[in-house]
């Protein structure tokens, strides 16, 4: 194997590289629990896992509840996702955490 | 008075007899100025794609601006009436000499290195272009203040422009115990690297053990990201890395100093032998 295989072999496999982020989250919408992405699905994604997450916790600490059930307008299960939507662990902590989990 | 009236009557004898004329020949100009101004942008574009010199591309440009102004000059003139004879004569000798010079002297004319908006180091001033004139050079640095930097001082003074390049390398160092897992503290700073999407796949990130003194062994982080987002990344690698190394377990260095006290290789005065403190013989 040339070493140029070899190194396509690493980048495929070893890490993937998301291409960017969004905030996924859940909300009410008619009495029902919708899910929703910031930026929305089709625009341009987040290119910074922190920015994301800086952004999804400021989307938390400015719609919180101290109720247990889901408020109108209130953001609930606020994470972030890559580009293939799959759940990504905050840097902060290596967990997959959710800011305001209901 | 009467010379004013005299004026008055000569340009309203004028209005009449070419007004027309003389509004027809404006609005050539206009439009051939506008015109012009929209050819160079598209050939400034077409050029990019296939030429790589841009100081080529702003030559070729500029020689063609100059010779599509003389040709809006001419049809203007002739819409006003004028006899085209000489002024086409003149404006062809006129518009071949500032081509000529465009394209003989554009490489000795001293220019400054740098474009409005661009990101620049000039000696002590580190900043944004807002403007550049012929006598000075408008700096706004990242707190907000203005300098007004004289031309001939930064020509004469070295200049880092941070954006001439597309891409910038990002300096990742971190330092960890030197009994600490030193492959382990690669691998996770390759990760971060790897895994942020700023960071270029070509020229790929790499970990370098840069120094192995004083108890520590100091990691170099190095990867490649885009001009523009230089800063933030940068900051995010070293705020994501320090988390890393952290839940990997990994124990960063701390700064310290060894002091060794030897007892018998210094001893104070002894009372008596000081010449200085007699206090000592009573």
């Amino acid at each position: 194997m040339k070493i140029t295989e070899g190194l396509k072999m690493i980048d495929a496999g070893w890490i993937r590289k998301p291409a960017g982020f969004r905030v996924k989250y859940e909300k009410l919408v008619d009495g029902r629990r919708v899910t929703e992405h910031s930026p929305p699905e089709g625009s341009a994604l987040l290119d910074s896992d922190v920015t994301a997450w800086r952004y999804a916790w400021k989307l938390f600490a400015a719609c919180r509840s101290e109720k247990t059930d889901i408020q109108e307008n209130e953001l609930v299960n606020i994470h972030v996702v890559d580009d293939a939507g799959e759940q990504v662990k905050y840097y902060a902590t290596n967990k997959y955490d959710l800011f305001n989990p209901k | 008075m009467e010379t004013q009236t005299t004026k008055m009557q000569r340009l309203s004898e004028l209005m009449a007899t070419s007004g027309p004329e003389l509004i027809l020949s404006l609005l050539v100009l206009i439009i051939g100025l506008l015109l012009i101004k929209w050819i160079l942008r598209g050939l400034r574009n077409a050029l990019g794609k296939v030429i790589q010199n841009k100081t080529r591309i702003s030559v070729i440009c500029n020689s063609v601006g100059v010779l599509l102004f003389a040709l809006v000059i001419i049809a203007a003139a002739a819409e006003a009436g004028l006899k085209l004879d000489r002024i086409v004569s003149a404006l062809t000798i006129i518009s071949l000499a500032a081509v000529g010079a465009i394209v003989l002297f554009r490489p000795l004319i001293p220019t400054m290195p740098f474009k409005v908006g661009q990101t620049v180091k000039a000696g002590d001033l580190l900043g944004k272009i807002e403007a550049i004139t012929l006598l000075n050079t408008r700096f706004r640095t990242f707190d907000g203040k203005t300098f007004f930097v004289p031309n001939r001082k930064i020509l004469d003074d070295i200049v880092i422009n941070y954006q001439v390049t597309e891409t910038r390398r990002i300096k990742l160092d971190v330092s960890i115990r030197s009994d600490q897992d030193l492959m382990l503290a690669k691998q996770t700073l390759e990760t971060v690297m790897i895994a942020d999407p700023r960071v270029k796949a070509k020229p790929g990130p790499v970990v370098y053990v840069l120094d192995t003194s004083n108890g520590r062994v100091k990691l170099g982080g190095r990867c490649w990201v885009d001009n523009a987002k230089y800063w933030v990344a940068r900051c995010d690698l070293i705020e994501k890395a320090r988390f890393a190394i952290y839940h990997a377990g990994i124990v960063p260095a701390r700064p310290q100093m060894d002091i060794h006290h030897f007892n018998d290789l210094y001893r104070g005065p002894v009372a008596g032998n000081d010449p200085e403190n007699d206090e000592g013989q009573l």
